[in-house]
């Protein structure tokens, strides 16, 4: 007897399909085909993104075919994590898009596969870049990603919230001390209506930071960990004094407001992140405004602080129009009319030219207002991460929640990332 | 109340405790059954309350969804979410979406009732050579996760110029390639007595005949579930048309769906569950129109002619 219950999620796909490979494919010539005003040539652009960042391309592809009527764009878009799912089946099936939206923890993977064009064989203009951001495109000397936007560290807080509990806003210029204190004066004064922070040990990027400020580089140049065991001891033991208390958010709440996170949510009052989340914040929260200041450092000359590449546009080594995706990339990151259709939605523009053809009002110059106020302590901008970052960042979260739920102690922790990062790092070598 | 009183009263007008087990056992069983239904409706709570936060949430804004917001309804009611949701996405209609969706499951009811039954009747009525071992390999694939076949699959789809339209999703639908559905009929009609076609094949009816006016019609209850559960695992299915569609415009709704949510920028929650309810409505029309069949289904199953 049939058992219906037993659905089974798997469809099975029969191997049905006539094994008859179609030769496709005309032969072109290495500096790829052109196309003409009469009979333009169509490169394929898809990017991640919601609505919002939808309408923008498709004004700057319109725009760019006005301008180039040799050469017709076709966007695509989906979210982010199917992006990557549909990558990874192209770039096994040899399907690529000609122009991709790039995030920097995938490039080194699909570039050591040789699934990126080297953008140093085309004509794409870099004048216009911060000299110490183009590495972060690149890889072995050879350049993959044009960065198109850049992010920076920051700690958000919301001034509305600080007047509430009558403590005075922060300027930036604090130590980790100071900062731990101001965490714990939100958390004492509201009465636990409101914590100070999330536990900012467990993110990363901050560690990163931390590590910089104190001279001490993430990943050597031959793609192994860069600092000690006992580093990162130091790093969990900064906040050691305030897990558990009102200084900082507990773990199972910030488990329960997911997917919001905490700040967006309202149960912080401040968050340290990347600083273009600031719309997402405003959304969430519905704050009226919210404020950007530096990350704190016990060395006042040095905040560890780089500007990273917030998005990249990379084009496929297979594209027949090398080009046309060329010229698009070079459009997409330096025109100054793309500029003003993106504002800072893709982050602050990476280019001079298209950031001083941008105007910039209301939160939008905040974060503009932020990077510029910190550009004297910029350092060189990272390396492209080594392939299966994205795991050993996710496993650094998931560690130093569970110190925060008291499972493991900062021995144990250490010992249990160090574990999981080696063992990750000697697979992918 | 009355319910209640009737045992009391009817014991001291006999002047003796008579045990009385007509009225005892009928307390009983109304103190059971209500202990019952409040079970079962408790129960039924629990399990409806994530359906029933998602359309409260829809009428939320979308600074009160989730995170710390804890109470079911809001005071800032509104249809706002509705407005965005069928605002479309990047230039593309909702609308355009739900047409999509509808294509590609109807596509797929079509496609597997007609391929599933055929293969099915060929499996469990016609003998001819090598027809278990075919039926093994059938039942073999099966066992093949959907993740092992992705990248052969895409790469002869790719060759053969087939990606960005619907053949990839709906060719294998038309070849009984879902196992599962040609299993589920080959059982459905190998107890169906033989003796039906017999008689038919006795009539001078062929093949074709025999499937076509002896078999099709008994087979509705198969059928009409085998829809429900293409229809339904159609309409859901995101990874397939992931893969194999690029523009926009012919998404269905599960990618659509996803557009509402971005890492990197503001996630629109309130639309994206505005969008959702509206997505589970012809889900829900078509289970409730065709659940009854799938009742029928069981019992006529247990006659067996």
């Amino acid at each position: 007897m049939i058992n219906r219950r037993h659905f089974l999620t798997t469809v099975a796909v029969g191997t049905a399909s006539a094994g008859v490979l179609a030769a496709c494919g005309t032969g072109s010539s290495t500096s790829g085909q052109t196309g003409s005003a009469d009979n333009p040539v169509t490169i394929n652009y898809t990017w991640w993104g919601n609505d919002d960042r939808a309408e923008r391309t498709r004004k700057a592809i319109a725009l760019f075919e006005s301008k180039n009527p040799d050469i017709k764009v076709n966007g695509n878009f989906t979210d982010f994590a199917g992006y990557w799912q549909k990558r990874a089946t192209e770039a096994a099936g040899g399907g690529l898009p000609d122009v991709m939206q790039w995030d920097l923890s995938y490039l080194r993977d699909y570039g050591q596969r040789n699934q990126l064009l080297d953008l140093g064989t085309v004509k794409i203009n870099t004048d216009a870049f911060e000299k110490s951001l183009l590495p972060s495109g690149q890889i072995k000397g050879k350049t993959y990603g044009i960065p198109t936007s850049t992010n920076a560290f920051a700690v958000y807080y919301d001034p509305a919230k600080l007047a509430s509990l009558g403590i005075a806003e922060p300027d930036g210029s604090w130590t980790y001390k100071e900062f731990n204190t101001f965490l714990t004066e939100v958390g004492s004064k509201s009465n636990g209506a409101l914590f100070g922070g999330t536990d900012y040990t467990g993110v990363w990027w901050m560690f990163n930071v931390w590590l910089r400020q104190n001279n001490i580089e993430a990943f050597t140049s031959e793609g192994k960990l860069g600092f000690s065991k006992d580093d990162l001891k130091k790093w969990w033991n900064l906040t050691a004094d305030l897990r558990g208390t009102p200084a900082i958010v507990s773990e199972e709440r910030v488990t329960q407001l997911a997917p919001k996170s905490p700040f967006g949510s309202n149960v912080t009052a401040t968050e340290v992140t990347w600083d273009n989340f600031m719309a997402g914040y405003l959304g969430d929260s519905g704050a009226k405004e919210l404020k950007l200041v530096p990350v704190p450092s016990d060395d006042a000359d040095n905040l560890g602080l780089f500007l990273k590449p917030s998005m990249l546009m990379v084009a496929s080594a297979k594209t027949k129009f090398k080009d046309a995706a060329a010229r698009f990339i070079d459009f997409m990151v330096n025109d100054p009319e793309v500029g003003q259709i993106f504002k800072t939605s893709r982050g602050v523009p990476a280019s001079k030219t298209q950031r001083d053809g941008t105007t910039f009002e209301g939160t939008d110059k905040v974060v503009v207002d932020y990077e510029t106020s910190i550009s004297q302590y910029l350092k060189d901008a990272p390396e492209p991460p080594i392939v299966g970052f994205g795991t050993l960042e996710t496993s650094f979260k998931r560690i130093a929640s569970d110190l925060n739920y008291g499972k493991l102690d900062i021995n144990g922790a250490t010992d249990a990332w160090f574990k999981e990062a080696e063992d990750l790092i000697k697979q992918n070598a | 109340m009355t319910t209640m009183a009737t045992p009391t009263q009817s014991a001291p007008e006999t002047g003796a405790p008579v045990y009385n087990p007509k009225s005892e056992s009928v307390g009983a069983k109304r103190a059971k059954s209500t202990v019952f239904h409040l079970a079962a409706l408790v129960l039924t709570g629990i399990v409806l309350y994530p359906g029933l936060w998602m359309i409260a949430s829809a009428f939320k804004p979308n600074s009160e969804i989730g995170g710390g917001n804890t109470s079911l309804w809001s005071e800032n009611f509104s249809l706002d979410n509705f407005v965005t949701a069928l605002d479309g996405i990047g230039g593309v209609s909702t609308m355009q979406f739900f047409t999509n969706s509808l294509i590609l499951a109807l596509g797929a009811v079509v496609g597997t009732i007609l391929s599933a039954s055929v293969s099915a009747y060929a499996f469990a009525r016609i003998k001819f050579p090598g027809r278990s071992v075919f039926f093994g390999m059938m039942i073999a694939t099966l066992l093949l996760p959907f993740h092992v076949v992705i990248i052969p699959q895409y790469i002869i789809f790719q060759q053969l110029g087939l990606v960005d339209t619907y053949i990839p999703l709906l060719i294998g639908k038309f070849l009984a390639a879902d196992a599962f559905f040609v299993f589920l009929m080959v059982q459905f009609m190998r107890g169906l007595p033989a003796e039906l076609d017999e008689a038919a094949r006795i009539d001078g009816a062929g093949h074709v005949r025999i499937f076509g006016s002896i078999m099709l019609p008994l087979m509705k209850p198969a059928l009409i579930s085998t829809s429900i559960f293409s229809f339904i695992w159609s309409w859901n299915d995101f990874l397939g048309p992931l893969l194999y569609l690029n523009t926009p415009e012919k998404y269905p709704l599960p990618l659509a769906l996803r557009l509402f949510q971005d890492q990197t920028q503001s996630s629109d929650y309130g639309a994206m569950i505005a969008m959702s309810v509206l997505a589970l409505l012809p889900v829900l029309i078509f289970f409730l129109i065709f659940q009854r069949y799938i009742v029928e289904g069981v019992s006529t199953q247990g006659l067996k002619g």
